[in-house]
């Protein structure tokens, strides 16, 4: 009784008016009366009712029709009253046709009791059923109502239900089968509410031994100490989502790295639990920890090796130079003196070449670190620089420095490494150029709040660089000279060691032609940090220079000619020590030499006679205050008499930070004579 | 720059060469003759046997000290120790004695023996210091006879 055209939607049960559901008689008078002060029961039943209805007699005719089933069906009142009810349903083709009509009043009748069909599909996304009530009066049937129910609301429900089953049902399946993760639902308290068989196979719980326990079980002891489980979902609730790594325990009690994904699971906006997912990242992390174990052991061995190397090579290479130099201050012949010439260059080439290795090696490995807070004066650095290698520039060739007014006296900075660069920029220079000029400018080019940024610019007059090798000049081992003789000696390291250490220093390095000549200009910049404090930098840096030795004859007459009248203070706290030095400075002339036990007593010596002094000479390892400690103060109080480090720590970066924070020269323990004295004419003369 | 460089030195003061008698590989010729030079007369020798026999004194003070502190587990004070004798025993050129003092100092700062990385398990280092002990006292004993003998006492 629903038809099965579209039910216009537009249709207003308001507006019609067919004042329906009433007896044939009635019809007339009633349709127009519409008014609803007037109307019987009936009639407004008829015309209200939302229910879709007929009203047989005994006979199955139509006595009654509501307006909304004229509606439902596109009927006329004049269609219906009267007529059977399954004529009505053959000629217009009603849903459901009369078979299964009279099925259901059959069957209503028969059980004397509502009875409807199941339900069916209408127009479109509409469900609908027909219900028959049967209405006796003691055995006499009187009437049968039909009604049409709309159940479209409740099938889409159902329909909802059943796709979410579906849904879940196929999740299920997916979930299940998956075996390399643990998936599991959580209860709003943390217990376990599912569990897949990846967790069975994670976790070792079989699902009936784990499904109603708090998931705190798979924790570790300081986790539950730390309440971390309670967090994770504190966290959750928050977020929405909360992810972990750490370790977790298996039933077994063995532990494993797991990724753990905590989400917070709402339905309808009401929080219903958490879903979590484990995975398993032991061997994950095993094969992570073992390329880190494999990457510090290679790196420690490279470390190790380098090491060795360097000592086992210097070493004797420093023995064999020390003994050249030993042997050309003796009275040699010119051809002997040549040829001991040639040697002791060689070796400090080698020398140079086994540095540059090492200091290559640490550039490249990123442990190469850069000082920032000792003071250093650029002008008197750069000065002091130029005036050691004067000696080695060839006959012809003149070396000049200009140094711009504006540069800071003082700056923090890397005085050791500004020199390596300059230095190396110099040497370059004065190797290459034949005849001419090497001219040295520093200048400041920018100035901040904190910093200054100085250029050194280093311009020669030699050989160039060619076109072709402009482009990979600061390349490592890169050389110019290619050629079967070499006349140019050289790791080819010297300009990448300069371009890593002005990047450290915070500035950058270059090449361009000569501008007006034949030759290079090479400039680096560095950036140097201002200090406030003036004390004592500018005089100590350029003392800082330990300039390369041009040996006297005889460094011993003259040791004994300068030591009468200065005055020496010995610090060292082995009185073994103590004694041989003593004695040694005896045999070397010196008839003043006081003592102190330790770097307190240094300093205290120092400061109450500030310029009685001529030379300390300070061992580093001392109780109550070392060596350095001692330097740091004498140079805090403004003392600058020469300082002399006495240690058997004689690493490169040792000796550097000694000079860096107030020493002036260095000799390693044991303490050789030889060495001595050359401090001594370093700083005695 | 090598902390033991060594060579014979061309310049002999006026005294002239020492002739020494072999003091075995256990102590550098070159460095303890430099002691015996300071010697005014020869056959005295007086400066260097106090300087000698000042060593003995310290070393066994030293190596007790040494005992104490390994029972103590003392692991800052052994390598202060180590330090302090090995600054003695390389000025009169016991090498042997002052590269073990080395190496305890080194464990004690919790390196290994050249004192290039680091060993954090502070048993180890005591283990490894506990068994250098037991060798430089060994390697004192030795010098301690060979000098003895050489002083004549």
């Amino acid at each position: 009784m629903f038809a099965s055209t579209p039910l216009d939607s537009t249709f207003d049960i308001q507006n019609f008016t067919a004042h329906n559901m009433m007896t044939s008689g009635e019809v007339a008078s009633n349709s127009t009366n519409p008014g609803s002060g007037s109307r019987s029961i009936d009639e407004a039943f008829a015309a209200f009712t939302p229910i879709p209805s007929v009203l047989l007699d005994a006979a199955f005719r139509i006595i009654q029709v509501s307006a909304s089933f004229l509606a439902l069906n596109h009927l006329t009142l004049d269609e219906c009253l009267g007529s059977n009810v399954y004529d009505l349903v053959r000629s217009r083709t009603l849903v459901p046709g009369p078979t299964a009509l009279r099925l259901v009043v059959d069957s209503a009748i028969a059980a004397r009791n509502v009875y409807a069909t199941s339900e069916q599909q209408a127009t479109g996304r509409c469900h609908a059923n027909l219900r028959a009530v049967p209405i006796f009066e003691g055995n006499e049937l009187l009437y049968v109502l039909l009604e049409v129910q709309d159940t479209t609301a409740e099938h889409e429900s159902r329909c909802a239900v059943n796709d979410q089953l579906d849904r879940n049902d196929t999740y299920r399946v997916l979930v299940d089968t998956v075996k390399d993760y643990a998936i599991f639902m959580l209860d709003t308290q943390g217990n376990v509410r599912t569990w897949n068989s990846g967790a069975q196979l994670l976790k070792g719980y079989k699902p009936e031994e784990i499904i109603g326990k708090h998931f705190s079980v798979f924790y570790g002891e300081d986790d539950i100490i730390f309440e971390k489980p309670r967090k994770e979902l504190e966290i959750c609730l928050r977020d929405g989502k909360v992810e972990d790594e750490g370790w977790r325990y298996k039933k077994d009690g063995s532990k494993f790295w797991a990724n753990v994904t905590i989400t917070c699971v709402t339905r309808n906006g009401v929080h219903i639990g958490f879903s979590k997912v484990t995975r398993d990242l032991t061997e994950r992390k095993a094969a992570e920890s073992q390329v880190v174990a494999a990457y510090e052991e290679s790196a420690k061995l490279k470390s190790a090796f380098l090491a060795n190397t360097s000592h086992e090579i210097r070493t004797p290479l420093h023995g064999m130079l020390s003994a050249l130099t030993l042997l050309m201050d003796t009275s040699l012949t010119p051809e002997q003196r040549e040829l001991g010439t040639m040697m002791e260059e060689s070796g400090s080439i080698l020398l140079q070449v086994i540095n540059d290795i090492l200091d290559y090696s640490k550039l490249s490995s990123g442990i190469f670190s850069i000082s920032s807070d000792t003071a250093v004066s650029i002008p008197n650095l750069i000065t002091s620089i130029v005036r050691s290698i004067q000696t080695t520039v060839k006959p012809g060739v003149s070396l000049a420095t200009s140094l711009d007014l504006n540069l800071p006296t003082t700056a923090f900075g890397d005085p050791l490494r500004y020199r390596q660069v300059v230095q190396n920029l110099i040497t370059n220079a004065v190797k290459f150029t034949e005849s001419g000029s090497i001219d040295v400018h520093a200048s400041l080019v920018e100035e901040d709040e904190t910093s200054f940024t100085i250029r050194t610019e280093i311009t020669d007059t030699g050989i160039g660089i060619e076109d072709i090798a402009i482009g990979s000049l600061f390349n490592p081992f890169t050389q110019f000279d290619t050629s079967a003789t070499k006349r140019y000696k050289g790791t080819g390291l010297g300009l990448s060691i300069c371009k890593s250490l002005a990047e450290l220093m915070g500035g950058a390095i270059g090449f361009h032609p000569n501008p007006k000549e034949q030759g290079s200009v090479f400039w680096f910049t560095a950036k140097l940090g201002k200090i406030n404090t003036l004390n004592r930098v500018d005089r100590l840096s350029a003392k800082f220079e330990a300039s390369v030795l041009s040996p006297a004859p005889d460094s011993l007459e003259l040791v004994r000619e300068l030591a009468p009248g200065k005055r020496v203070l010995l610090a060292e706290d082995n009185f073994i020590n103590q004694k041989v030095m003593l004695m040694m400075l005896k045999g070397l002339g010196f008839a003043n030499v006081d003592i102190a036990m330790n770097g307190a007593e240094a300093v205290d010596r120092a400061k109450r006679k500030p310029l009685f002094y001529d030379l300390i000479l300070m061992d580093i390892s001392m109780p109550v205050l070392d060596g350095v400690g001692a330097a740091i103060q004498i140079r805090e109080a403004g003392i600058d008499v020469p300082i002399i480090a006495m240690t058997a720590n004689a690493l490169k970066e040792d000796v550097a930070s000694y000079l860096a924070q107030g020493m002036n020269d260095y000799v390693p323990k044991p303490v050789d004579r030889q060495i001595l004295l050359k401090a001594f004419l370093r700083w005695l003369r | 720059m090598p902390d033991s460089t060594r060579r014979e030195a061309e310049d002999r003061s006026e005294e002239g060469s020492v002739s020494l008698p072999d003091l075995g590989d256990s102590i550098d010729a070159v460095t303890f003759e430099q002691i015996l030079e300071m010697d005014d007369e020869e056959d005295e020798r007086e400066f260097s046997r106090s300087i000698v026999f000042g060593f003995f004194e310290q070393a066994e003070q030293t190596f007790k000290k040494m005992d104490d502190a390994l029972k103590e587990g003392d692991l800052a004070t052994l390598s202060s120790l180590g330090h302090f004798l090995k600054g003695s025993s390389a000025t009169l050129g016991l090498t042997k004695v002052k590269d073990s003092c080395e190496k305890i100092q080194h464990y004690g700062q919790k390196k290994d023996e050249e004192g290039t990385i680091d060993e954090p398990d502070e048993a180890k280092c005591l283990e490894r210091i506990k068994e250098t002990l037991v060798a430089v006292k060994e390697e004192y004993a030795e010098v301690e006879k060979v000098l003895k003998k050489f002083y004549g006492s």
